[in-house]
């Protein structure tokens, strides 16, 4: 997929679903989100994705909140609404 | 400890996988918690008899991974390779198997004999999913079974899943995995440099995947096991990593090991809903506007709660306050030493009295916040308030303990147990402590009133504003050392399904935190209050030839810079150990001139015409400075005694005390001019 198309997770509205195509960040942070479930090419539904709260979003059959100074380093590709 | 014919099982899984509750459910109360030498994290260690075997239980820190990110995860992996453990459990959420298998993969190329338990089946099973435990198990290779703590049938499965595993030694099949990394340059270089006896009780499949993922600590040990030659084509091959900027080969890992989880329960998991939405209540508690309110409400009627289960404690306790009358006469008629009679009655009994009445609030707040924990509550409450409390470098669960303290300060300092990292628990406690707690509510407004009558409110306002600024500043000053900045991630957490608690095992753990907290907050009340003691103690009954007496008339100097004179001083000295007894020790102090007591430093009784005595003894803006210095002293000897229970550190403690004895005279001092302005 094209780069320019790419998001970062937080600019993803409610209720629609994306792909994670890249996830940035230090060591650390990756090997965290990672056993939380989010690598690239993981489905992810945006559950709530309000101004200045954490953003809950589905993936990998389960709900979870990430502060949106991480979702930064998320890169998405929108794929559409959740059924 | 360990005995020659007993086995040792660790537990190992995420947050949220029911690791506590198994334990619990397992040991009773057959439980030891200690510290990992060395460490500031809780080792928690039980047992229990199954068939005429012992089992030593070792209940691993909640951790996400086996990775180097926390003393946590250190501490889990090098439990499990150090060869302590006869079977490791791994624990896994089935109503989220994908992602809670995580942990089994990375365990994968470990060889100490494990099997898995697929926890919480009740909710999955509710949520409509269908898991084949056998599938997975014949994929894997070793005892998979299908778990909810809430049946008793269960705990058959699950002995007979450990005896399995420890007979067969089954170890886990990872193949599939080791194939996976095999597309991996770097693993394949790296793998046939470390070989499987490099570091006792890792395998070579696993250290060259951590090695490949950047693990440092790991990357260190295996350099210094490697010699010649192939240490160097080793620290040649972690270089090219490093410098490989292109790709994260942390993530690639991470791909493989999911996508092999996805092989594993290929088939395995039939489930009817598709995704889920939130529920009622999780829709309003996530509301932005209704959330916190909602919050609070809980954390208040949950305090409320625990003020009944706190009762017998109390009663306990007071019933012990009278036992100093009749064994004081009972003493003093055989002639005892008036000091021994003063130790045993004083020092004793009342410190005793003290802890058993707190105890109460340790129990009910322990038991509130389990219960919310382990319903899933918690996990939403860290949501609501991670904003906030990440402006103090804190998780969003802090804001209970700080609710709590309002009330009582030991209670806050038990409840910050739910906090995951010690250094954001010890900060969390830290803080909390500026919050004025039920005494200085008590003593307070009453003072105030006292001194300056309609204007109290105006002083109450001005507490409840110094006390976000002390917490703000106070967090900017521990936070640089207790939470590193690269500790400082944002929430990253799953939102649990709810599920019913399983209330033998949260009693359980209860009874055995309360009984725990006892022993240790009384060895440190009693030491604390014996120095007390041994400074205040007169022969003649009168407190003129006290230590603390001659030492306050000494500094009277110094104090007075602070806007405290010695009389007020000494109360301030005193109020360390209990604000109830504040206005207990003014009136002996402008009376009768009485020897201050321990039972005097932590009860509430006073003379009538106490008002009178402290308008016409005290000034205005000395008796502002005296409020706010106990408003902002140590809250008391046993919310300090709690304060080492749970950060296990002597150090902290002592610091902590120090700067709030130091932080509270400045803010007296600056209080004291302000007054000299206005009066």
């Amino acid at each position: 997929m094209e780069k320019d198309k790419m998001k970062t997770l937080f600019e993803i509205g409610k209720d629609k679903t994306c792909v994670v195509a890249a996830v940035k960040g230090d060591t650390r942070f990756i090997s965290r989100i990672t056993s939380i479930g989010i690598t690239p090419g993981c489905k992810v539904t945006i559950v709530k994705n309000e101004k200045s709260r954490p953003i809950i979003i589905y993936s990998r059959d389960t709900m979870i909140a990430l502060n949106r100074n991480e979702c930064k380093n998320i890169m998405v590709n929108e794929t559409g609404d959740a059924a | 400890m360990k005995d020659k014919d007993e086995r040792v099982i660790a537990l190992l899984g995420q947050p949220n996988s029911g690791k506590s509750t198994l334990f619990n459910a397992l040991t009773g109360m057959k439980q030891h918690v200690g510290n990992w030498p060395g460490k500031t994290v809780e080792k928690k260690e039980g047992y229990f008899e199954h068939n005429g075997n012992k089992y030593l239980v070792a209940d691993l820190p909640g951790t996400y991974s086996l990775s180097a990110n926390s003393d946590e995860e250190i501490i889990t992996r090098d439990y499990i390779a150090g060869g302590k453990a006869d079977v490791v459990c791994i624990l896994a959420d089935s109503s989220q198997l994908e992602r809670s298998l995580y942990m089994t993969a990375d365990f994968a190329g470990i060889t100490v004999p494990v099997f898995l338990v697929l926890n919480l089946c009740d909710v999955s099973e509710s949520q409509g999913k269908k898991i084949n435990a056998e599938e997975i198990s014949k994929r894997l290779n070793i005892p998979v079974i299908l778990f909810s703590a809430q049946n008793k049938k269960n705990y058959d499965k699950f002995y007979e899943a450990l005896e399995e595993a420890l007979a067969k030694k089954t170890t886990l099949d990872s193949k599939n995995l080791e194939s996976k990394y095999e597309t991996i340059p770097y693993y394949n270089t790296i793998k046939s440099l470390v070989k499987d006896d490099l570091i006792p009780g890792y395998s070579s499949v696993w250290l060259a995947a951590k090695a490949v993922e950047g693990d440092e600590p790991l990357i260190a040990k295996i350099k210094t096991s490697l010699e010649g030659d192939s240490r160097s084509a080793f620290e040649n091959a972690v270089a090219k990593i490093n410098s490989d900027t292109d790709k994260k080969w942390v993530l690639v890992t991470g791909e493989a090991k999911f996508n092999w989880i996805d092989d594993i329960l290929n088939g395995c998991v039939t489930s009817k809903s598709n995704g889920r939405k939130l529920s009622g209540f999780d829709r309003i508690i996530t509301n932005r506007f209704l959330g916190k309110p909602l919050v609070v409400l809980i954390v208040l009627f949950g305090l409320i709660a625990s003020f009944i289960p706190a009762i017998p404690f109390m009663g306990l306790g007071s019933a012990v306050e009278y036992l100093a009358g009749p064994v004081t006469r009972a003493l003093s008629s055989i002639n005892c030493p008036a000091f021994v009679t003063a130790i045993i009655c004083d020092v004793l009994i009342n410190s005793l009295s003290f802890i058993l009445k707190m105890l109460g609030f340790v129990f009910g707040v322990t038991l509130v916040f389990g219960l919310l924990e382990e319903v899933g509550i918690m996990a939403r409450i860290s949501y609501v308030f991670d904003n906030t409390m990440s402006k103090l470098g804190l998780q969003g669960k802090s804001v209970m303990p700080f609710l709590v303290s309002f009330g009582c300060t030991m209670g806050g300092a038990a409840g910050a147990r739910v906090i995951d990292n010690w250094g954001q628990k010890v900060l969390t406690i830290a803080l909390a402590w500026a919050v004025p707690c039920g005494a200085a509510w008590a003593v307070v407004p009453m003072l105030s009133t006292v001194w300056f009558g309609g204007a109290a409110p105006v002083i109450i306002a001005a507490i409840l504003l110094v006390m976000v600024l002390h917490m703000w500043i106070t967090s900017k000053v521990f936070g640089r050392t207790l939470v590193k900045k690269e500790d400082r991630y944002g929430m990253i957490m799953e939102l649990p399904p709810y599920h019913k608690p399983k209330w033998s095992s949260l009693f359980r753990y209860v009874l055995g935190r309360t009984k725990d907290t006892f022993f240790r907050v009384t060895k440190v009340v009693i030491i604390v209050s014996f120095v007390f003691w041994l400074l205040t103690f007169t022969n003649s009954g009168s407190m003129d030839n006290s230590v603390l007496y001659r030492v306050g008339q000494f500094i009277e100097p110094v104090t007075k810079i602070f806007g405290l004179g010695w009389k007020t001083f000494m109360a301030f000295v005193v109020s360390s150990l209990g604000k109830e007894g504040a206005i207990g020790v003014l009136s002996s102090i402008f009376t009768d001139h009485n020897m201050l007591t321990v039972g005097s430093a932590v009860a509430s009784t006073h003379v009538e015409n106490i008002n009178e005595l402290l308008v016409a003894n005290v000034a205005k803006p000395e008796a502002l400075a005296f409020i706010f210095a106990i408003t902002f002293n140590m809250p008391c000897i046993v919310a300090l005694a709690a304060t080492y229970q749970e950060t296990h550190s002597a150090k902290w403690t002592a610091i902590i005390a120090v700067y709030y004895t130091v932080l509270a005279l400045l803010i007296a001092c600056a209080a004291y001019h302000i007054g000299l302005l206005i009066w």
